[in-house]
């Protein structure tokens, strides 16, 4: 264990590898944060009217994807991955457009299309090196605290136990995910040892055996458990033996992979915030190589016929708040997803774990990610110049979620760049900061000149 | 930030159990509980949680009625409150309309209402009844406007009922509905499969009554219609009276998509199916998905289609 890391009292640091055992427990922690995204590649073969056979082999597809990208993302390898413990899952924001494509021409045009997107993301990888001066260290704490604002939507809707828009909200199931994310945040804080390493999977199960107990539906559920055999290879049916191209898809395709790489470079900076806090400036050769693996993952998925993968921002809040950083685990739970991805028995019984507890998880994971991004962003001595680049970013940045109606009647370039929080506020907070800092720039041009 | 340290000890202690047992525990658990079967299947229709909760608070309080009998609903006037909540109340009527109690609007009780007509016009009395003996609507929805206890605007509003047969012969129906009810797929396959039967029944002459606004066919933005195999209207899902000389297999979705040829294709190998499509909305960035339920039939010695479209449950 390096000195630095012992000097912040961490348990494993990038470089560690923990024990086998603990090594595996540790690893199902994140493989079990992981599953959120699983519910994606179901939900898309229900909307393309494909029956359970395609539904099976999708999420195999999807999640063997995922898993060889957590792999590349955390090993460590030489030219490729980030080297942080940073696993990849099933993209939500390529769900919308791989649907568009599949309707269009069936999934050998998603596939096709998917093949597209990550090309674009490896093109985009290079670039990164180029950003060290248009992204100064508050900017990084902004997009970082940005990437634990984006998954509020998602997390307070799971901790709901919403299914769909408009339903009713049962008591219970605030109950359910109150109680699970109490015993996250309360091992985490007041928990000693095994207790504090574990508080994810331990809110979880309690969180779970609660569910069990007060809701007949959630117990109802584990008799689809028994019907599903415990191992499959998945059935390789008419829909994934080709590939194919849309030119009229392009734009699109090359939009959301521009905005899926801003993700990812937010998700980046703030494993590496995560990872190695003694940094005095971002190192952008890992964030390189990570969006590199992300775009190499994404053209995986294409081939095997899966849904896009992206990393994944929750499983890197629970790397900070757990403080177990060892890129092995990613190895790991990108291995044990491989595993899962031939056992429909076992990912049935996952999938089973109620929302609400899944919400608890990723609160618990979003507060560490919020936190580390403020921090980072007020670390420095503040300007008022800072004041309106970070001020007009997050306004118009967080109005692509508080007024999305207002965005869906706004002329074609104005839908192009607001879409979400995340890459919306990136992209302005870079703009702002170039704009509001001119004067200083044509300063030191003349003064060079 | 918190601190997460670990205890080195206490991590060799335990590793062996981390996630093993807990999740063997689950495992084994689903073994017991894979032979039970669910309290009500019937629930598997409905995609919507207010909804489910709605049949089974109509379904107990029926079954409570058939336990019961006559005393139930001297019952349920004494607890009044309990048979009232903010999204749905109960209510008990006899088979010639009468209302025997009413939790949301005790003033209504004694009172005669089966010829009682909504702001459209639908007897929604008679509706509920023709919908009880309906085998192809086994929770006897019926679609209608009413109004909130206390309110003065017309509400949309979806109700579902049981009969119960009383001591002594007679015949009583529970219902109690939704204001601003969830669109359900069910409700669109209840309308097209009913247009089907009155298809088979009356042949042409049922055209009409499918084209009624005032029938179970038409409720809210559903509306069944009927077209032949080369995509001419027999019924349009957009004008009532007049033939819009639309061709509706070759009409096209947001995303460019043909989802009535795609139905076609899939009517093919079987008699109904469902097809997804991309509608236009104007609070939404994305176009949103909605579905067609569509049913092949014979009318006249030709093959016809009838089919509604729904809106679909969208991610919260």
């Amino acid at each position: 264990m390096k000195k630095e890391d012992k000097k912040r009292n961490l348990e494993y640091g990038v470089d560690d590898l923990p024990p086998a055992g603990h090594l595996l427990a540790l690893s199902m922690q994140h493989v079990l944060l992981m599953f959120v995204s699983v519910g994606l590649p179901v939900v898309f073969a229900g909307q393309i009217n494909e029956g359970p056979a395609f539904t099976a082999s999708f999420v195999t597809f999807s999640m063997l994807a995922a898993g060889i990208g957590s792999i590349l993302q955390s090993a460590g390898l030489p030219f490729i991955g980030s080297g942080y413990l940073c696993p990849n899952v099933c993209g939500p924001s390529y769900l919308s457009l791989s649907l568009s494509a599949a309707w269009a021409g069936g999934i050998p045009l998603m596939r096709g299309m998917i093949i597209v997107a990550g090309l674009v993301e490896m093109g985009l990888a290079p670039v990164v090196g180029k950003l060290r001066r248009i992204f100064p260290e508050y900017i990084v704490g902004l997009v970082v605290a940005m990437v634990g604002v984006s998954i509020i939507r998602m997390s307070v809707t799971s901790l709901f136990g919403l299914e769909f828009r408009g339903d009713a909200i049962r008591g219970t199931d605030i109950v359910i995910g109150m109680v699970s994310l109490l015993v996250m945040v309360l091992g985490n804080l007041w928990g000693r040892g095994l207790l504090r390493a574990y508080c994810l999977l331990a809110g979880m199960f309690a969180g779970w055996a609660l569910a069990l107990a007060l809701e007949p539906e959630y117990l109802q559920g584990f008799s689809r458990v028994a019907q599903s055999p415990l191992f499959a290879l998945p059935a390789f049916g008419a829909g994934f033996g080709s590939i194919s191209f849309d030119f009229s898809m392009m734009v699109p395709f090359v939009i959301i992979a521009v905005s899926g790489s801003l993700k990812s470079f937010g998700n980046l900076l703030a494993a590496q915030k995560i990872s190695s806090p003694g940094l005095e400036s971002v190192d952008f050769a890992p964030v390189r190589k990570g969006l590199l693996a992300d775009g190499l993952s994404t053209v995986l998925s294409g081939v095997l016929g899966g849904m896009a993968v992206d990393t994944s921002s929750s499983n890197i809040g629970l790397a900070g708040s757990t403080k177990v950083l060892s890129r092995w685990i990613g190895v790991a739970a990108g291995l044990l997803f491989i595993v899962l991805a031939f056992s429909p028995k076992l990912v049935v019984a996952v999938t089973l774990m109620p929302k609400p507890v899944l919400g608890a998880s990723i609160i618990f994971a979003g507060c560490f990610m919020i936190c580390t991004g403020l921090l980072e962003m007020f670390g420095e001595e503040w300007e008022p110049r800072r004041t309106f680049v970070v001020g007009m970013s997050l306004i118009f940045g967080l109005s692509t979620s508080i007024l999305p109606e207002l965005y869906a009647r706004a002329p074609s370039m104005i839908r192009l760049f607001f879409t979400d929080p995340l890459p919306t506020t990136t992209v302005l907070a870079v703009f702002f900061n170039i704009l509001l800092n001119l004067d200083r720039t044509l300063f030191s041009l003349r003064r060079r000149s | 930030m918190p601190d997460c340290s670990v205890d080195a000890k206490a991590v060799g202690r335990g590793k062996r159990h981390g996630v093993g047992i807990p999740m063997l525990c689950l495992l084994l658990l689903s073994g017991c509980v894979a032979g039970q079967k669910a309290p009500d299947p019937e629930l598997d229709r409905y995609q919507y949680r207010d909804t489910k909760e709605l049949v089974r608070f109509v379904h107990d309080a029926a079954q409570r009625l058939r336990e019961e009998g006559l005393e139930g609903i001297e019952e349920l006037r004494r607890n009044r409150e309990r048979y009232r909540t903010p999204d749905y109340y109960l209510y008990v009527y006899g088979m010639d309309g009468t209302n025997l109690f009413h939790a949301g609007m005790p003033e209504l009780e004694g009172r005669n209402l089966l010829d009682a007509t909504d702001k459209d016009g639908r007897k929604v009395t008679r509706l509920i009844l023709d919908a009880l003996r309906n085998q192809r609507n086994p929770h006897a929805w019926v679609h209608y406007t009413w109004w909130e206890p206390g309110k003065f605007y017309p509400v949309p509003k979806s109700s579902c009922h049981f009969s119960v047969e009383m001591p002594g012969d007679s015949t009583i129906f529970v219902g109690a509905g939704l204001d601003f009810p969830h669109e359900e797929k069910e409700f669109a396959r209840i309308a097209v499969d009913d247009a089907v039967a009155l298809i088979g029944k009356d042949g042409a002459q049922a055209l009409a009554r499918i084209a009624d606004p005032l029938s179970g066919c038409n409720f809210r933005d559903v509306s069944v219609f009927v077209f032949r195999a080369d995509g001419s209207m027999l019924v349009s899902p957009v004008l009532n009276g007049v033939d819009p000389r639309m061709n509706i297999v070759e009409c096209v979705d947001e995303a460019g998509q043909r989802p009535f040829a795609k139905a076609l294709d899939q009517l093919r190998e079987k008699d109904r199916c469902w097809q997804v499509f991309m509608a236009r909305s104007r609070y939404r960035r994305q176009p949103v998905k909605k579905g067609i339920y569509l049913r092949k039939t014979m009318l006249d010695g030709l093959e016809v289609y009838v089919g509604a479209v729904t809106a679909l449950p969208e991610p919260p």
